[in-house]
């Protein structure tokens, strides 16, 4: 028979003989007929998952990690120390099928509840009892820290000597650094309000150049216009051509004389 | 007329010269011309700064009205520095501070803060340097109304400097007056306060201590 023939074997085997299984059928009973049996079913199968969960804790190396498990664990427990008073109320229930002794044997289940949910090792159990004692008054405030809060815990060590000390050093630094741009800064804002000042004082000035240059440039204009008018009349006469030719004929006789008289 | 005065300089004739410049200022100021005309004379004034320095004043304060009667008042600063300059030189400590407080009021009527701001605190210095530490507070007083000044770097660095007199702290007068605050004022005016404090100041302690008492008596009557 090959492996998958087996398991079917052993899978029909167990459920003919179901009847016969104590644990499965209690569990069963429980989680049809008495609320008691399934609540205690349910905190047992809790308890595991944060027992686990703590285990998991001391073999982690990861601090932030241990922390943060560790902190899920306490919750678990916080919930579970709730929803014992609701466990014990049904304890008291008397359920049909259930004898006396085992109300009694209920009862004593759980009231071991709360003990065994308290020693699940959740990180701060080793110094509860000692340092808390002080801060009983603010129950409600949980330090969330691993409460290894031994005594050389908050004693300065070398590094963060060294840490203050490189920190002082700096903020000196930067202090005296801050005061050059200052100065720089005072000077920059000083060359500026007097730029300002003296560009205000300039302004009206130009502005008379401005009046000024208008009126020399119509002027300019006016004369240009004439100048041209003037010149147009001269030209479009011959009087021009006349000038040019008479003026070279005299330029002419000069160099003949000059020549003469060389 | 100013081509004159520039030879009666060459000739060093200060008489004449100062003449010869009020001279022309009349005639451009006949013209319309202010501008010319304070130029004229600021000109004389600065040959006659070093040989008659009394003469020179009196014609800057000249040119200056001449220019704040046009409503000129953006020239008139530099007049107003030098003949506070001509002043310091004299020692005539009082007139340079009052001077300055002129030059503030032109400043003023331009809305020119950073000068008027300047201004101030220069003429508080003056006093300081003169030793005068009533003068000088009531000044500081003086100036704390106007706006302007009030909210000003210089009214710092001038509470600061009166303060550190007050308590007669020596470093701390010192540390306030090489500030970059005081060196950006006028060279001489920065020249005063590199040379302050003056004198003992401790006797101003004393003195403003006297002045508290009286004002208790009359709070209690």
């Amino acid at each position: 028979m090959s492996v998958i023939d087996i398991l079917f074997r052993v899978d029909s085997i167990c459920k003919k003989y179901e009847k016969y299984d104590v644990e499965k059928q209690g569990s069963q009973n429980a989680s049809s007929d008495d609320s008691f049996a399934r609540l205690y079913g349910w905190f047992e199968s809790q308890i595991e998952a944060v027992l686990h969960k703590s285990e998991m804790v001391a073999m982690e190396t990861n601090r932030a990690a241990m922390v943060a498990m560790n902190a899920e664990v306490r919750r678990t427990k916080a919930r579970l120390m709730d929803e014992v008073p609701k466990l014990q109320k049904l304890a008291q229930k008397r359920v049909k099928g259930l004898s006396m002794e085992e109300l009694e044997v209920r009862k004593d289940l759980v009231l071991a509840l709360p003990e065994r949910i308290q020693a699940i090792p959740d990180g701060t159990a080793a110094k509860q009892a000692g340092v808390w004692e002080a801060s009983t008054s603010h129950k409600n405030i949980k330090f969330d820290t691993d409460g290894q809060f031994d005594d050389d815990f908050f004693q300065k060590s070398e590094e963060s000597n060294q840490f203050r000390q490189e920190y002082e050093m700096r903020k000196i630094k930067q202090d005296q650094g801050l005061d050059i741009i200052s100065e720089g800064l005072d000077t920059l804002k000083n060359l500026a309000a007097d730029m300002n000042e003296e560009l205000d004082r300039q302004v009206p000035l130009i502005d008379e150049i401005d009046t000024k240059v208008d009126r020399a440039t119509t002027e300019l204009k006016n004369t240009n216009v004439r100048l041209k008018e003037s010149i147009f009349k001269i030209r479009s006469s011959r009087n021009f051509c006349l000038d040019i030719i008479l003026l070279c004929i005299i330029l002419g006789i000069a160099s003949y004389l000059y020549d003469i008289l060389k | 007329m100013e081509s004159a005065a520039v030879l009666a300089k060459e000739v060093r004739n200060w008489k004449e010269l100062s003449e010869f410049s009020r001279h022309a200022s009349e005639l451009y100021t006949e013209c319309g011309r202010s501008q010319p005309a304070s130029d004229a004379l600021a000109k004389g004034a600065r040959a006659l700064e070093d040989f008659a320095p009394e003469e020179a004043i009196q014609l800057y304060t000249d040119a200056c009205d001449a220019l704040e009667e046009d409503g000129k008042e953006q020239m008139a600063f530099d007049l107003y520095r030098a003949a506070t300059s001509v002043y310091i030189k004299l020692e005539k400590y009082a007139d340079a501070a009052t001077f300055l407080l002129r030059l503030a009021l032109a400043a003023d009527k331009c809305n020119a803060t950073h000068s008027q701001c300047k201004a101030y605190l220069s003429a508080i210095i003056v006093h300081l340097y003169a030793h005068d530490f009533q003068q000088a507070e009531k000044c500081y007083n003086d100036c704390c109304q106007v706006e302007a000044f009030l909210n000003s770097d210089q009214n710092r660095a001038a509470s600061r400097l009166l303060s550190a007199y007050t308590e007669g702290d020596v470093e701390e007068i010192k540390r306030a007056a090489q500030s970059s605050i005081v060196s950006n004022l006028d060279h001489v005016i920065v020249k005063l306060a590199r040379k302050l404090p003056t004198g003992d100041v401790s006797a101003f302690k004393m003195d403003t201590k006297d002045q508290e008492e009286p004002l208790d008596e009359d709070d209690l009557t």
